[in-house]
This record gives C-alpha cells, sequence and structure tokens, in this order.
C-alpha cells in the first residue's frame, strides 16, 4: 500500500494580481486565493496512484490558517490526512527553509514511498521546492514528470515518462521518489459533493514551530533562509509598436525599413 | 414593402450634418463590418449610409429625414445578433449606437440604473458590480449591447432563476420613425397604467422605434455562488431531472444542458478536458450544470445536499461540486466556448433557437436528430436546459452551400412545426430578424400575427424601421 505525500501551496492568483509601483509589494486585497494551479496536477497524479495501487494520500502546507482551504480540497478529492504548517516563525521563508519545515512536519507521521510537487509555484516561481525536498527527503527525484506508469513497491521502483526539451524520455527510479507533475496527463478531477461534504469539517493537523519535533529555530523563517528579496517591483514597460499600414506590402516593408535605418537598426 | 428611396448624394450631405463629418460613412466608406451580424450565412447586405450616433437628438433628426425621404433605417449595437436583425437588408442608413456607452447614473435607493444603448453588457455587469448590486441578464454574447439585449429581450443562462431582459427594464426613451421622442416607463416596482407600450418595445428589434435610453432593474448582489455538474449515463434520465431540480424548490439561477459530443468538441477546442466523458468506469451520455447563488456556504451546502439527494434517485452518475476560482475558470471557460467549438468544427450550419416546455425538452432533441437523419444533417445542440431555451445546430462539413440550404429549409420547417404542437416557441432569445420571419406567423398564429402587423403600421406608417424583420 503506498504511502503517498503531495505538496501543495496557496497562492493569489497572479492573473488578478497586481503590484504597487510605489511601493513594489503585490496588491493581494480582494485577489481570491488559489491552491497553486501546477499542485492541482501533482494532488491529481496522486489520486490516479491511490486509485491503481491502493495506499493513502497526506496533503502538507505550511502558510496561515487560511491555507486550510487548499488542504480540504486535497481531501475532497481523497486526502485522508492534511497537515499545516503555520507560524509566524515560518515568515519570509525562501525555498531552503521551507523545504527544511515541511520536510520535518511531514516527516513526523512516517515515510513515504512517493511526494509529489507541482513544478512551479505562481507566486514564487522559482521551481526549487521539488529538487529541495528531495534531497531533505532522502529521495530520488524526477522532474518534469509527465505519466507515471508503473510503482513496483516491491521491486521498489517507479517508471516515469518525462518531458525534456527534445521529447519525452522514460526513467526508472528508486522507492522512495520526489516527483514535479507536468499538466500533460493530470488534469484535475472536480470532487465529488460527499467527498466536498467530508472535507469540509475535515480534522486538519496543525502544527507550529513549537510543536514540529526536532525543529531548529535558526533554520526556519527568514532566519533560515538562504536568499533576501531587497526589492520588487514590476518590469518597465517597453514603448509600444507602430502600426505601419502603407496600403500594400512593399510600401509596408519600405517603411519599416526607413524606421529601423533611421534609429542606426540597419 | 414600401418602395424605398436611396440616400442621394444631398441626403448624405444632410446626414453629415447631424453627426459630422468624423461620424459618417457613405457610399465605398462604408465598412463591410455593417453588412451582416455573427451569422454571416443569411447574406451580405451593406448599408448605402452609416450614423454612429452619440445623443437622442441625433437619432430624432436622423429619423426624421429618413422619414420624410421614405429611407430604411436599421439600428445596430455592436453586430452580435444571429438573425440578421441589425443587419440593413434593404440598405439605407444604419444608426449605429455603440458611440452611446455611458452609464448615466445609479439610483440606489431604488436598485436602478440608468445606460445608454450601446453600453456592452461586460461593462454594465462589471460596473454594478462595483456598486455592490447585481444586474441578472446574462445572455452568452458578453459584447453584445445592452440596447441589443432589450431590443431582442435576450435571455442567458440565469433566466431560471431571474427571467430575461424584459423583467429587468423600468424605463425607455425611444425616436419613433417620425422622429418624435418618447418616455416609457418610470423608476417604480410596479405599475397598472394601460397598456404597456413599454413592453411592446422590448422585443420589437428595433421594427417600433430606437432606444435611446434605459432605466434598468438591479437586485442585491448574491454574496457567493457554486455550480454542481451531474453527469448521467442517459440522456432520457438527464433531461427528466430538470424538471424535477424545478420542483424541488432549489431556485437555481442557471441549469445547463450538453450532450456528450459538444463535451468532446468543446475539450478539443479549448485543448483541457474539463468535464467528463467517463466517471467511475461509466461512459457519460450527457450532463447537467446546475449553479446556486447564495448569502453563506451553509445555503449552498443545504441546496448541494438535496440536489445531490434528488440526482441520485434520478440517475446521476455523482454529484460534482466546482466551487473554486481554478474550477470555476475552467468549467465556465469551457461551457462558453461551445458554440466557438461547433463553429469551429463545422464548414456551415444553420441554428434553432427553439423554447420548449422542460418537460419535452428529450422528445423534442429526439425529434431533429431523427430529422436531421432523414435530411442528411449533423445535429449538435446545447442549451438552457432550466428554462427549456434549445441551442440546436444543423451542420455540414460536406455539402456545398445551395444543396445545405435546400435540406436545412425542409428541417427547419418540420422542428418549428413539431415545436408549435408540443406547445415551444420559435425563439427563445436571439428573436426573429430576418433569418425566422417566414416561420413567426406559424408560430404565434394568424390573429396574433394580423396585429402585430398592425401594431407595426401604427408605429411606423412608412415602414422605415428595420424593414423586412420580424413582421414587417
Amino acid at each position: 500500500m503506498l504511502k503517498i505525500l503531495v505538496c501543495v501551496k496557496q497562492v493569489p492568483d497572479v492573473n488578478l494580481v497586481k503590484i504597487d509601483p510605489v511601493t513594489g509589494s503585490l496588491i493581494r486585497d480582494g485577489v481570491p486565493a488559489i491552491m497553486n494551479p501546477l499542485d492541482g496536477h501533482a494532488l491529481e497524479a496522486a489520486v490516479q496512484l491511490k486509485e491503481t495501487y491502493g495506499g493513502e494520500i497526506t496533503a502538507v502546507t505550511m502558510g496561515p490558517d487560511a491555507a486550510m482551504s487548499v488542504l480540504r480540497e486535497c481531501v475532497s478529492v481523497g486526502a485522508s490526512k492534511a497537515i499545516l504548517l503555520s507560524d509566524y516563525a515560518f515568515k519570509d521563508a525562501d525555498t531552503l527553509s521551507t523545504s527544511y519545515t515541511i520536510e520535518k512536519g511531514a516527516s513526523m507521521f512516517g515515510k513515504y514511498d512517493v511526494i509529489l510537487c507541482g513544478k512551479e509555484t505562481l507566486d514564487g516561481a522559482t521551481g526549487q521546492m521539488g529538487s529541495q525536498l528531495a534531497e531533505r527527503f532522502g529521495t530520488s527525484f524526477v522532474s518534469s514528470a509527465a505519466l507515471i506508469e508503473s510503482v513496483d513497491e516491491k521491486a521498489g521502483v517507479a517508471i516515469v515518462e518525462r518531458e525534456t526539451e527534445y521529447g519525452v524520455e522514460t526513467v526508472e527510479a528508486k522507492l522512495p521518489v520526489l516527483m514535479t507533475i507536468e499538466k500533460t496527463n493530470y488534469q484535475p478531477r472536480i470532487p465529488n459533493f460527499k467527498g466536498k461534504k467530508l472535507a469540509r469539517t475535515f480534522e486538519i493537523t496543525k502544527l507550529t514551530s513549537e510543536t514540529i519535533e526536532g525543529l531548529e529555530k535558526d533554520k526556519i523563517g527568514a532566519p533560515g533562509s538562504g536568499t533576501i528579496v531587497p526589492r520588487t517591483y514590476p518590469p518597465e514597460k517597453t514603448a509600444s509598436g507602430v502600426m505601419i499600414d502603407e496600403g500594400d506590402s512593399k510600401k509596408n516593408v519600405a517603411k519599416a525599413m526607413a524606421i529601423m535605418a533611421e534609429k542606426g537598426l540597419v | 414593402m414600401a418602395n424605398f428611396h436611396s440616400v442621394t448624394p444631398e441626403l448624405a450631405e444632410a446626414l453629415k450634418a447631424i453627426v459630422g463629418e468624423k461620424r459618417f460613412q457613405y457610399g465605398d466608406k462604408v465598412k463591410e463590418d455593417y453588412s451582416h451580424d455573427e451569422m454571416p450565412i443569411y447574406g451580405k447586405f451593406p448599408p448605402e449610409a452609416v450614423c454612429e450616433v452619440e445623443t437622442t437628438e441625433e437619432v430624432s433628426a436622423i429619423l426624421k429625414l429618413c422619414n420624410e425621404n421614405n429611407i430604411p433605417v436599421t439600428a445596430r449595437g455592436a453586430g452580435t445578433s444571429l438573425t440578421g436583425a441589425s443587419v440593413p437588408i434593404h440598405g439605407g442608413v444604419v444608426v449605429c449606437t455603440a458611440r452611446m456607452n455611458k452609464i448615466l447614473s445609479y439610483d440606489i435607493p431604488n436598485m436602478a440604473v440608468t445606460v445608454q444603448p450601446g453600453v456592452l453588457l461586460q461593462d454594465l455587469a462589471a460596473d454594478v458590480d462595483k456598486q455592490g448590486l447585481y444586474y441578472p441578464p446574462d445572455p452568452g454574447s458578453k459584447t453584445s449591447t445592452v440596447g441589443g439585449n432589450v431590443a431582442t429581450n435576450a435571455g442567458g443562462m440565469r433566466a431560471v432563476k431571474y427571467g430575461s431582459t424584459r423583467d429587468y427594464v423600468l424605463a425607455l426613451t425611444v425616436v419613433l420613425a417620425s422622429g418624435e421622442v418618447m418616455h416609457l416607463g418610470k423608476t417604480v416596482c410596479k405599475t397598472s397604467t394601460g397598456y404597456s407600450l413599454l413592453h411592446l418595445m422590448i422585443g420589437s428589434e428595433g421594427t417600433l422605434g430606437i432606444i435611446t435610453e434605459m432605466t434598468l432593474k438591479l437586485v442585491p448582489k448574491p454574496a457567493m455562488n457554486v455550480s454542481v455538474l451531474l453527469p448521467f449515463e442517459r440522456i432520457e434520465d438527464c433531461i427528466a431531472t430538470v424538471p424535477k431540480i424545478r420542483i424541488a424548490n432549489l431556485d437555481p439561477q442557471s441549469i445547463e444542458f450538453m450532450g456528450i459530443d459538444i463535451v468532446n468538441s468543446s475539450s478539443d477546442f479549448t485543448g483541457k478536458k474539463i468535464f467528463p466523458t467517463t466517471y467511475n468506469k461509466k461512459e457519460v451520455d450527457a450532463s447537467i450544470l446546475v449553479t446556486f447563488v447564495g448569502e453563506n456556504e451553509d445555503e449552498l451546502y443545504e441546496k448541494m445536499e438535496k440536489l445531490d439527494a434528488l440526482a441520485t434517485e434520478c440517475g446521476a452518475i455523482d454529484t460534482l461540486v466546482i466551487d473554486t476560482p481554478t474550477l470555476k475558470t475552467d468549467v465556465w471557460a469551457a461551457r462558453s466556448a461551445f458554440l466557438n467549438a461547433i463553429e469551429g468544427d463545422t464548414k456551415i450550419l444553420d441554428e434553432l433557437d427553439v423554447v420548449v416546455p422542460v418537460d419535452q425538452i428529450a422528445n423534442y432533441l429526439a425529434f431533429v436528430r431523427s430529422v436531421g437523419d432523414e435530411v442528411g444533417l449533423t445535429i449538435r445542440n446545447f442549451g438552457h436546459a432550466g428554462d427549456g431555451n434549445l441551442h440546436i445546430y444543423a451542420c455540414t462539413n460536406d455539402l456545398e452551400f445551395d444543396e445545405f440550404w435546400k435540406r436545412n429549409k425542409i428541417l427547419m420547417a418540420k422542428c418549428y412545426t413539431e415545436c408549435k404542437r408540443i406547445g415551444g416557441q420559435l425563439s427563445g432569445e436571439h428573436g426573429i430578424g430576418h433569418a425566422k420571419k417566414e416561420y413567426l406567423e406559424e408560430s404565434v398564429g394568424e390573429v396574433p400575427y394580423r396585429l402585430m402587423k398592425a401594431i407595426k403600421a401604427l408605429f411606423d406608417p412608412n415602414g422605415i424601421l428595420n424593414p423586412g424583420k420580424v413582421c414587417s
């Protein structure tokens, strides 16, 4: 029976987020918080593994109490344990201290055969969490997993298709394995009402810096981070283009060439 | 049909003087867009002149001039009609209201907004939302103008709970063919004050007058919403569930129907497989998408609980809940792509926009499919199951236009006759235009049709307003 861990994050819907041009900070007021979309594909992969091989899914996230909603989404489609790591001391954590905290918190409930993450998050977009967590958990690591062909617990291997720049490659990974999941084959399912109802009142396990066993305080939050963000700012707007409409394509090309010549580009 | 005159250069000068040179197009300067709506299959008819109006006074002056000179006038908003309603089939002048796009004022205590006719539906909805209120009519084309919505009594998905555009019109300013300006209705909750010319004007498709200002009713904004998808193995069970949901007093905002073929097309079109085609190892033949609005989560869960029990009883495979922003975006993007998906993989199509009693939906769809088989046309459909309004498409990828049209005429005639027989009506929300005009008399009956023509003659003795449409 597989023990599956899926790591999810609550993020602001960046399609609706604006950046304050003066302070450079994200304006999150009124912006809905959603499960990081790529994590939804990891969750779907976890559910399909459970359906195929049996087992149990544990979902973990780090964030404020409001982040429980993404854990409830996990429960609604089949997670049987949900862990929220929440503490003011975790604030301003980068991937280094976040991966440390998640590994410490999730490991309190046993070992996992398969750990699944989204490729990256909408807000941070570092794409580092998967590989760092694999290091923390001491597992093998498959990035950009497009299809989990099989997981053989007895043999202790998983066969996985990876999407690469050059095509698809099939790899064999030793269990336990951490995979970051591509969206190709794992469109998140729509939860059913029974699942939603169960999730609504499901007891979520909340852990703090005081209750996570063996947590070293200097490795969490901002003090435990290896990076700092000195400034956030929107990209400078480039000048808008010029529409060339001289009547026919020859004249249009001539006009374009003239403009470029004027700028010393040709 | 009146013997209309052409727009002479002298008349063109007079029209130009009314709106100014920048807002006037004449002769070969008229843009091609004005010659058709979103169903160019019904033909392209360029106007002789276009006036982009900005005020009631301009519309009045144009109509007075055209009436005196027997020039046809066709009102046009965004040109999103689906029946040729905004297409000038007799030439003449197009009065384009797209520049009359101001939201003029809110009357919050009386929950009303006054707008010009060229305001786009999506802009009105967004602006009303900022006021913490709600404009319920929700026709599929969000870039249609509200003036066009009133002129066709457009419906949309939310009609199940809220009714159609007609139910939200409190007052109108209308310019008659003579150029006279009249004000109909007031910002009041009810009225029993003689014949309702207001309601006569709504849905008249620019044949009785041109609307230049509208006061619309608003309602409190629901705090939250949730959609529920019910997949079925059998289309008959799916459709039979619809009246039961209504009777169960669950008060849904919308109940949308989708067959498996349209789900597959939408999935191919958007590149995302959102609606399940197999579920719990069962083949899904049809689904309904039910949306509830409410003030809090408890209220919505209570409704979903009742719906879940009812759906199980009715044979639904499961009750799927769409309540996260991401799922809602995906589901409604897929639903909104249905028409585009059909258009995208069809060479030629024509549409029925019938409305039938909800308990007749399955029988009617089976009838249309049998006629489609008989004449050799592919039938595809989706629609607003909750109010019996079906969008059915007769499609071909193989036939040339003339052969398609010949077969299509047979299909349309048979389907409209059957629609009437089972107690349905010709159009649920798109209107008549010129495309469906030949079927109107049969649908409404001889005497009502005669009265419609008499009303048209009374309002517009010279027949200059949108000639060739509805009953003119």
